[in-house]
């Protein structure tokens, strides 16, 4: 099957906030809401969830000019093309589709939680009850029957489109100039790019939990590309050394005195 | 709306001020968008900043109602810097109309104020006649007199310095406004305002909403694509209500509703049909008769005749003077002078101002009948906070009403669009359709009647009731057909040097043909061509053709009038009907036609001196109102306080509030102006997650885990001095009643310096009721007064002084 | 029968036995479920254990009577595997295992190298329980602990399983007669003379002045 990459491309200019996006989310995917308070702020729930996918944050932030800015982010999963999640899970749940995202299979999730801890963006989110770890699949069963993902299907201004990789790279580029370059494009300088890509109209740095610098974290790398290998040929080189021991050396006798072998 | 909501794209100039149109229009501002993206600047004014001041170029804060004086200072600076269209100004309004000498504006007030009954005798707001009884003009506007003059006059006192010690508005961003709004009376260049409830929720929203007219007039911003005066209305049809008159002065189409002193068919349309001697207007009202006596005839079908005048006596009458709006409604039910109360689709006990005037109020009712698709605080008033049961003796009947989606018929959108639905779902249980209720219970009352007689039995007797399918539900066609109109008879009309014969029965194509002779019916003349001749519901239309490329669609659903998708479009070209902006032509006219939009009547255009007319049709003098003499408080739009504010004179007048508001004087209508008290100018408003009074939302898991509970939102500096920490819980008062709530300390309020002193403002949402979720708080209107607008009675949600403390 | 006891020593009581077995015992089936959970290669694990959601409690729970079986050792034989000066030649000598040699210094109970593993798998068996624990929950923990457990998990995994081979292998193999000393408790005199003659001549003393 011929391998189509897709990028969601989410417009941070164009955002109103309206939160259609986080409705249509858990509509679609059937997720239930939580009893939330109001902490003073109209971000809520205050963070992903395990069932919520998807979150607008609200940032308030005076920038170097002392112009006073209200900041929307729709959070999400990033779908890393270098996915650390996809790195630690031990069952395959987290998996690369056809479409370049990021899939989670629930049926096969242990509820091991390494991903939540890999994620550089701290995406995935676990259940108590069921045991199992959630996070946007950017609708995997929308996009095979040929369907938008629900949050791109209810944004009102367009802030949030989808299509082929290049294609929207290029889109996005083509925003940051109409911006008069007052803006970032940000999603293809890192993980191997990612196919959630942000047109944000601040520094990276200045958006509550976004990395600046996003990568696989140095400890899965150490623990996935050196320990993982060598606990087994260190294992395996430890049996053969003492096999070859037991060949070269023979067992340790022990030193008769007095009684003779018996 | 003048326009629709897809010509917002058109458009170079958005002010966007008296809406946060990005949360509660968020599909309507996907088109503010799509101008911004063609290079558009688009405005927010507003008291707070907002989601909808986030996607703006700039947001500029104002306090809470001051906007005639933010707007006065425009047309102030529009004349002043010679800003206007002056083609526009001259041919298309009263600029040059001379006004009555003896009319005057002293300290606030217009001639012919009656302070005992705060109202105006409107006598001397007159233009002065020639001999034909056609108004005196001055085209070059210099005439003292004249209507340019005095607009000019009466906002030279709106001065920079005046204004911004008034709004708060600094000069600075004052004159940036000014300047680029005005920007767009060049003759190829369209701005336009979008409205909401910010404007209407005032003692002056009437005005507000005419000062910004004048501005468009001036800039000639009205009848082009990308202009006009836009309101953009609720979600769920209440353009469509107000059509169909849900306002207790309006019959439908806006016809107006008979008073008692009205007592033949012949006084009252000899009041309500104007003439005029200038035979350039087309002065369309003149047909008034034909669409009022065709409203007749759908209401009382073979038993209106010529002889019972159309059964007018039947109809109902308002007392004269007497005023029937929702304010005046709770006055005299909390006084004991109301039995009984529908409340369809709607939660007074949440919604309307002075929550514990209304709550009192309800339990004054012998009975109360709701209908809603969940029960509301309303309908449960009876065991609500501080109500005993016991106590109570209304009788409550909910009824389990079927929701939009589960009912097929039309919705009009704030452009005018009517358009077809169809039921998606089965109602669930018991629940039918509202107009299902409707009929039932018209059924039985009619019945009873029949059976025992009662007052004014006629009307009831005479009732043309032929809605029903054979099942005996609704049959929304046949209602739409009905409002649409009938031939009551067999008719051969002339039209375009053409015979054509009507057979009786058959569907009125346009409102052009209604007769006041009974020969036609019509249940809302604005509505009639929603239906083709050949049954075609245009309703249902969903064309995709665009030939102007302005977006008009206009084979998609059926807008009224007659299809027109920008009204006044006329004034879109120049008076030989050549458009002001070639490059977005709404109209043009080819010598012997009008092609583009559906035009405001087929006739040439004005420098055709014999058959040519005026482009604004509707208006009796065929052009538009710079003076409007229909207002209650004047012809010119002046800057009054709101009922209760931070000031205890107004700046400029020693009227402080509007002088033609009604005050209400009940024990529980109390009112605290410039009180230590209450220091704090607070504004209420709904939320995206929201509507309305929640009623429907707060009942949905995921809208109410977005916004859970009632806050207000405080500066960072109030909240700083009265040591409140963002979340924590607070107490927000006023002389009426108050509300707990959670507190949002936000950079988005900053203080304002009115008059040299430092004005703290605050807000909270009106989205939330103690039955559900029962930690949600309660009603915002609490805290707000029964007052309303002088035209309309609209109340004054948005503007009323508070204090808020720690808990 | 007897003579036989006469020919031989009892090294260990049955405690010790009982413990060192739940130790060895949760160790290897941490391994083991461990290596099933790492290695996608090693599905025949979680397939013989009824699925790696299975395996995945299999492994939390042994490595909790890991955790006690080790708390356990480490106070019953800690006295016995401090380390002494001799210590140091005995493993300059790589214990005789891989040269010959002639001067060993004698031993006590245990030798430098079983010292060196007991301390070893305490060490490393500290830290892969206290990262399992971080790794059970990782949201109750900073970022970089949670992050940085999984990496310490894997590599006491690598050093425990690797010592764990050595273990095996001079425990049974390697050092015949050594297995009987953690099943039966009894080896023989000559077995203690060559591998604890300190520990057997201190009670040999003590018995016969008792």
């Amino acid at each position: 099957m011929k391998k189509t990459e897709y990028i969601k491309l989410i417009d941070t200019t164009r955002c109103t906030a309206c939160r259609g996006c986080q409705v249509a989310c858990k509509q679609w995917n059937e997720m239930p809401a939580s009893r939330t308070r109001n902490f003073g702020s109209y971000q809520n729930p205050p963070d992903l969830q395990w069932n919520t996918w998807t979150l607008i944050r609200f940032q308030e932030h005076v920038d170097k000019n002392g112009d006073f800015k209200w900041l929307f982010r729709k959070d999400g999963c990033m779908h890393c093309t270098e996915a650390a999640c996809i790195k630690v899970c031990p069952s395959g749940a987290l998996y690369h589709t056809e479409f370049g995202t990021v899939g989670i299979n629930q049926k096969l999730c242990i509820g091991c939680k390494a991903c939540i801890s890999a994620c550089p963006f701290d995406i995935p989110r676990f259940n108590q009850e069921t045991e199992k770890v959630y996070k946007c699949d950017l609708c995997y069963d929308r996009l095979k029957g040929g369907q938008q993902p629900a949050c791109v299907l209810s944004c009102p201004t367009s802030a949030i489109t989808i299509g082929e990789r290049e294609a929207m790279i290029d889109k996005a580029y083509r925003r940051l100039d109409q911006l008069g370059g007052k803006g970032v494009v940000y999603g293809d300088k890192f993980v191997g790019g990612t196919h959630v890509m942000y047109i944000l109209s601040e520094d990276p740095a200045v958006y509550d939990k976004l990395p600046v610098k996003p990568r696989i974290p140095a400890s899965v790398i150490l623990w996935k590309n050196l320990f993982k290998p060598f606990t087994l040929i260190g294992m395996g080189a430890v049996a053969g050394m003492a096999a070859l021991h037991y060949l070269i050396k023979g067992p340790h006798e022990v030193h008769e005195k007095k009684e003779g072998d018996e | 709306m003048t326009n629709h909501y897809i010509d917002l794209k058109n458009s170079d100039v958005i002010l966007i001020m008296g809406s946060n149109a990005a949360e509660h229009h968020p599909l309507a501002f996907k088109w503010i968008m799509r101008a911004k993206d063609a290079g558009a600047r688009v405005i927010h004014v507003d008291p707070r900043y907002t989601r909808t001041s986030a996607r703006c170029d700039y947001h500029v804060p104002l306090r809470s109602g001051t906007d005639i004086a933010f707007l006065g200072g425009m047309i102030n600076y529009i004349i002043t810097n010679k800003k206007y269209f002056r083609d526009y100004v001259v041919n298309y309004t009263n600029a040059s109309f001379l006004v009555n000498p003896d009319f005057s504006f002293k300290d606030g007030l217009f001639s012919g104020y009656d302070a005992k009954k705060r109202s105006y005798n409107k006598e001397t707001w007159t233009f002065q006649n020639d001999a034909n009884g056609v108004p005196l003009k001055d085209p070059t506007l210099e005439h003292p007199q004249c209507v340019f003059q005095h607009l000019k006059r009466h906002y030279s006192r709106y001065t920079l310095e005046k204004v911004s010690s008034i709004t708060g508005v600094s000069e600075e961003n004052l004159l940036k406004v000014y300047e680029e709004y005005s920007a767009t009376g060049a003759p190829d260049k369209a701005g336009t305002e979008c409205y909401a409830l910010g404007w209407t929720h005032h003692t002056t929203g009437s005005q507000i909403i005419r000062t910004m007219s004048i501005i468009q007039l001036l800039l000639g911003n009205m009848g082009i694509a990308g202009g006009g005066i836009n309101a953009l209305r609720g979600e769920p049809n209440v353009q469509g209500s107000t059509d169909h008159c849900i306002l207790y002065g309006n019959l439908p189409g806006y016809l107006k509703m008979p008073t008692a002193s009205l007592a033949t068919l012949g006084q009252y349309l000899k009041k309500n049909t104007p003439t005029c001697n200038d035979p350039q207007s087309a002065n369309y009202y003149q047909n008034y008769p034909n669409f009022f006596v065709s409203w007749l005839k759908s209401l009382y079908g073979n038993a209106a005749t010529p002889e019972n005048e159309f059964g007018y006596s039947w109809l109902p009458k308002l007392d004269d003077g007497k005023h029937y709006s929702q304010l005046h409604l709770f006055d005299r039910m909390y006084k004991g002078g109301v039995k009984g109360l529908f409340a369809y689709g709607t939660d007074p006990a949440v919604s309307s101002p002075n929550t514990n005037k209304v709550r009192k109020a309800l339990e004054k009712l012998d009975w109360l009948v709701c209908a809603n698709i969940f029960d509301n605080e309303t309908a449960s008033f009876w065991f609500g906070p501080g109500a005993d049961p016991k106590q109570i003796k209304t009788e409550v009947f909910l009824l389990p009403a079927a929701a939009t989606m589960e009912k097929e018929g039309s919705q009009s959108n704030s452009g005018r669009w009517v358009q077809w639905k169809y039921k998606a779902a089965t109602p669930p249980g018991d629940a039918i359709s509202c107009g299902d209720i409707q009929i039932r219970m018209m059924d039985a009352i009619k019945a009873l009647y029949a059976k025992e007689g009662g007052p004014n039995a006629e009307s009831i007797l005479n009732l043309k009731w032929d809605y029903k399918d054979r099942q005996g539900n609704m049959d929304v066609l046949k209602v739409a057909k009905q409002i649409n109109g009938h031939w009551e008879a067999d008719v051969e009309v002339v039209d375009a040097g053409q015979k054509k014969l009507f057979k009786k029965g058959g569907l009125v194509p346009t409102f052009g043909m209604l007769r006041s002779d009974g020969t036609t019916s019509c249940g809302n003349w604005i509505m009639s061509g929603s239906f083709g001749e050949d049954g075609e519901n245009k309703m249902a239309r969903r064309g995709k053709e665009d030939p102007t490329g302005l977006g008009l669609y206009p084979n998609w659903s059926f807008a009224w009038p007659v299809n027109r998708r920008i009204i006044y479009n006329r004034a879109s070209c120049d008076i030989y009907g050549r458009p002001y902006n070639p490059k977005k032509k709404v109209l043009e006219w080819t010598g012997d036609k009008w092609v583009g939009d559906v035009p405001d009547g087929p006739w040439p255009p004005m420098a055709d001196k014999e058959k040519g007319k005026y482009p604004f049709i509707m208006k009796t003098d065929g052009v538009a109102s710079l003076f409007g003499p229909a207002m209650a408080e004047g012809p010119f739009p002046e800057h009054y306080e709101p009922l209760e504010g931070p000031l205890a004179k107004n700046p400029l007048s020693s009227q402080l509030i509007n002088p033609t508001i009604e005050l209400f004087s009940s024990d529980v209508d109390q009112v605290a102006n410039a009180s230590e008290k209450f220091p704090y100018v607070c504004t209420t408003y709904s939320c995206t997650e929201h509507w309305c009074s929640g009623a429907l939302t707060r009942w949905q898991a995921w809208l109410l885990e977005m916004q859970p509970e009632l806050y207000v939102e405080i500066g960072e500096e109030l909240a700083r001095e009265l040591e409140i920490a963002n979340g924590s819980k607070v107490k927000v008062s006023s002389a009426r009643g108050e509300v707990t709530c959670i507190a949002m300390v936000t950079k988005r309020f900053r203080p304002f310096i009115i008059e040299g002193k430092t004005v703290h403002q605050v807000g909270l949402p009106f989205n939330y009721g103690w039955l559900y979720p029962k930690d949600g708080s309660d009603s915002t209107n609490f805290l707000t007064p029964s007052v309303g607008d002088a035209n309309t009675f609209c109340p004054e949600y948005k503007a009323f002084m508070v204090n808020v403390t720690r808990i | 029968m007897s003579g036989k006891i006469q020919n031989m020593v009892r090294v260990t009581d049955p405690i010790e036995r009982i413990a060192h077995w739940l130790l060895a015992g949760s160790c290897l089936f941490c391994l083991f479920t461990g290596l099933g959970i790492m290695f996608r290669s090693w599905e025949f694990i979680p397939e013989l254990l009824g699925g790696l959601y299975a395996v995945k409690w299999m492994h939390i729970f042994s490595g909790v009577v890991f955790a006690f079986a080790l708390a356990y050792a480490y106070v019953m034989w800690k006295k016995d595997c401090a380390f002494e000066p001799d210590d140091a030649k005995w493993i300059a000598q790589g214990g005789g295992y891989l040269w010959k040699t002639n001067n060993l210094p004698p031993v006590y109970k245990y030798n430098a190298g079983q010292k060196l593993f007991f301390w070893f798998v305490v060490v490393f068996g500290a830290l892969i329980v206290l990262s399992g624990l971080v790794m059970w929950n990782p949201t109750a923990f900073p970022i970089a602990v949670a992050r940085w457990s999984y990496a310490l998990h894997a590599l006491s995994a690598l050093v425990i399983g690797s010592f764990f081979v050595v273990h095996l292998y001079l425990g049974t193999i390697g050092n015949p007669g050594t297995f009987q000393a953690m099943t039966t408790g009894w080896c023989s005199r000559a077995w203690c003379e060559t591998h604890c003659p300190r520990w057997l001549a201190e009670r040999e003393k003590g018995s016969s002045e008792s």
